[in-house]
């Protein structure tokens, strides 16, 4: 164990001086680091239910939905794929190693530990907007944050064991993801009949997630109970929920460690899928958003110099896309976006279509992919094309602000019809969120110009976020004015659209030598 | 020495690897051959630990997933992978740890200078050109002091001086008496240092042949490969 731990303590260390070899990358890293502070600080200290006070129901409700969706995809991506605490070095390595596998499990472990770290401080980013709405007991924040970590830990031991079971035969893998389907179909179901009842969207959150049986159903009720005790007293869904995932992790680690010695092949496929997926990140491109690609797709390259790379990524994006488009993305942001207009209070009507581009444009920075001009900084030919710098980098990124045009349109002709808004609004709207789109890329961009490539992805989402956030602030001034001066959705809308396009082209300018050549991208 | 006795490795209706039996002696470098698709990375990977299999495989004489098998075994595999914060003496460090090796530093020393990467030491693993990744595989193997070594696709991205000293250490590790297996696509590329010739097609072992069986008869190891591996000749029979 001794070697193992040798190699978790010279990884952190080397991590550490390495950043202070380059003072941007300190500079991030204490900006970073800065902001965690202010977002635990303002967790922590912040007053809760202040601003409105929603029914302790509907935040378990909420809870309980939010664990069903993650639990639910990551599940079906351990049927598939597994799931592997190991990287490539860790095969090669460690598992040829004289090390006892029980031992490298625990190594493994550690390093799922840190790593639940990113998923923590974005859970801490969710707090302030949770206090908000709901009135948190003071033990609110420490028992949300351990539910997170509940997840993280558990949810990969569970992958671990059901891949070892389904990876024998096709028929266990096709039995087990009929199973989670149908239980997800069944879950849909109850909730659609509740609504059909009652109505009432929030209403039937409540009823359907916020239910004793949802709150005691295994592992997944469990780990909402530990979360929905944020708004009420330890009650006995609490000790039920803590005990239950206690045993769970426990009891898993215990099986896979005294038991399941020759995990490594179970592991293999599961690492090296891992290892794609990181480097596809780092390329800017994001796998678990593009599992299949349409081969039917065919149509020629329409323009020539830096116009065919925008023809390029178009075809690369219908491929990816389930119908036109509109792909995986387009479905995450446009649902969240109306679901959460759903369950916000009536107080906030009149402003229907500017919370929700706030909120989608706020997923979009979370979790929108780095663009397809990241994807051609890796290759050589976008620095061989004989175009000017600003032509490519327009052509590249042309794609991305199409495919954000196109779901801005979807998601707010959807919500104009719900939510009742004019034409105009709808359209500024659209083309707002698409300037957002561009804002956060470009940032991006610049970001690279600055920071050079940067292996550490946490610090490069945190760079993006502080930027983007900083920058969009005089727009938001300048809407707030216009708020008060006019009070018309449009204009407001259209005040922080038009900072928006500004900011996106100023952006565009300084980042735009990044295809100069390939030292300006590294 | 190597032993592998009727190793089969079925990936859902996939017969990988089907039946494979051969020995590596000690003092003895055998060459496997195959085609893409052949069933050699499942074998190698068999052979490393790293798949669960029927059949058996001994690393002197001890079950290949046992922990004192494993001290007795060196791998190189055909896509180095390190750790990106750690650097070259670090990752040889943690090799000498969970082998328990004593007194390993002059002889990472000497493995770095062989393959001049002594001036390297300090470079992270995320800084490693292809090249030098290889280079470093091939010395965290080497400073166990392996009595059975695998090396897969070794001189994939190596210089020619490397590729020379490696051709060296090959003689030497034999003249030490290690069971030396190595799998390739290049047959020029072993051609002055092997024993033996395991050449793979469809997940078995078609042909088995020794440097002296193949000297008197005259023929040349890309020869025998090729007629071992045509699939149109076999169709022919």
């Amino acid at each position: 164990m001794r070697a193992l731990l040798f190699l978790i303590r010279k990884n952190l260390k080397n991590i550490i001086k390495s950043a202070f070899k380059k003072p941007l990358v300190l500079i991030g890293y204490i900006v970073a680091l800065l902001f965690i502070i202010g977002m635990i600080f303002a967790a922590f200290a912040m007053p809760s239910g202040l601003v409105r006070t929603s029914s302790p129901e509907l935040f378990k409700g909420i809870m309980m939905l939010v664990f069903t969706f993650l639990y639910y995809t990551s599940l079906k991506l351990g049927v598939e794929k597994g799931s592997s605490f190991f990287r490539m070095a860790d095969v090669n390595m460690v598992f040829t190693s004289p090390l006892r596998p029980n031992k490298i499990l625990v190594y493994g472990i550690i390093k799922q530990l840190g790593g639940t770290l990113l998923l923590v401080v974005l859970a801490l980013f969710q707090i302030p907007n949770l206090k908000n709405n709901f009135a948190f007991e003071p033990h609110g924040v420490p028992v949300l944050l351990l539910s997170v970590v509940a997840y993280t830990l558990a949810y990969p031991l569970i992958s671990m064991v059901i891949y070892s079971w389904t990876s024998a035969s096709k028929e266990r893998k096709k039995l087990m993801k009929r199973i989670i389907d149908m239980a997800a179909i069944i879950v849909a179901l109850i909730f659609l009949l509740d609504l059909s009842q009652t109505r009432n969207f929030t209403q039937s959150l409540s009823n359907v997630f916020g239910s004793p049986v949802a709150h005691y159903f295994p592992i997944i009720g469990w780990t909402g109970s530990i979360a929905s005790s944020a708004v009420s007293d330890f009650n006995t869904s609490f000790y039920v929920g803590a005990t239950g995932m206690l045993i769970v992790i426990a009891g898993l680690s215990l099986l896979l460690y005294k038991m399941k010695l020759d995990y490594y092949e179970d592991v293999l496929a599961a690492t090296e899928y891992a290892e794609a997926v990181i480097k596809a990140k780092r390329e800017g491109r994001n796998m678990t958003f593009n599992l299949r690609t349409r081969k039917n797709i065919r149509n020629g390259f329409s323009g020539v110099g830096a116009k065919a790379l925008f023809a390029k990524n178009m075809l690369e994006i219908r491929k990816s896309s389930m119908f036109l488009l509109f792909d995986r993305m387009s479905v995450s942001v446009i649902l969240s976006a109306i679901m959460f207009k759903l369950v916000m209070p009536s107080e906030t009507t009149d402003l229907s279509m500017l919370m929700i581009l706030a909120f989608s444009s706020y997923m979009l920075l979370l979790i929108q992919s780095q663009g397809r001009w990241a994807v051609e900084v890796e290759k050589p030919f976008i620095f061989l094309i004989p175009a000017s710098p600003y032509e490519k980098l327009f052509y590249a990124s042309l794609s991305d602000h199409v495919k954000n045009l196109f779901d801005g349109i979807v998601l707010f002709t959807l919500s104009g019809i719900l939510f009742g808004a004019d034409v105009p609004t709808i359209l500024m709207s659209a083309l707002s969120y698409t300037c957002f789109g561009a804002v956060f890329m470009y940032s991006d961009v610049l970001a690279r110009r600055l920071f050079g490539r940067v292996h550490s992805k946490g610090l490069m989402i945190f760079v993006k976020i502080i930027l983007s956030i900083v920058l969009i602030v005089p727009g938001i001034i300048a809407a707030v004015i216009a708020g008060i001066a006019t009070e018309s959705e449009f204009l407001i809308i259209g005040a922080l659209g038009a900072w928006a396009f500004v900011l996106a082209i100023t952006l565009f300018i300084f980042s735009g030598g990044i295809f100069n050549n390939v030292e300006a991208a590294s | 020495m190597l032993k592998v006795k009727n190793l089969s490795k079925r990936f859902d209706k996939v017969q990988a690897v089907d039946g494979v039996s051969f020995e590596v002696m000690p003092g003895e470098i055998a060459v496997l051959l195959g085609p893409n698709g052949a069933g050699k990375s499942t074998t190698i990977k068999s052979i490393a630990g790293l798949l669960r299999f029927e059949g058996q495989i001994l690393i002197n004489n001890i079950g290949n997933k046992e922990v004192e098998a494993k001290r007795a075994f060196g791998y190189i595999p055909e896509s180095p992978a390190f750790y990106e914060n750690l650097n070259v003496w670090e990752h040889l460090e943690f090799i000498a740890r969970a082998y328990s090796l004593k007194d390993w530093q002059d002889t990472a020393n000497q493995l770095l200078a062989r393959f001049d990467m002594d001036d390297k030491k300090e470079k992270l693993g995320k800084e490693l050109s292809k090249g030098m990744q290889q280079k470093l595989s091939i010395c965290c193997a080497l400073l166990i002091n392996p009595r059975m070594i695998m090396f897969d696709e070794p001189m994939m991205g190596l210089d020619p001086k490397a590729i020379k000293e490696l051709k060296s250490i090959f003689m030497e590790l034999k003249k030490s008496g290690c069971a030396v297996l190595i799998s390739t696509h290049i047959i020029d590329s072993i051609d002055e240092v092997w024993d033996k010739v395991l050449i793979m097609n469809k997940g078995r072992i078609v042909l088995i042949r020794t440097r002296n069986e193949l000297n008197k008869k005259g023929e040349s190891l890309e020869r025998i490969f090729f007629k071992a591996t045509d699939s149109k000749r076999e169709g022919k029979k």
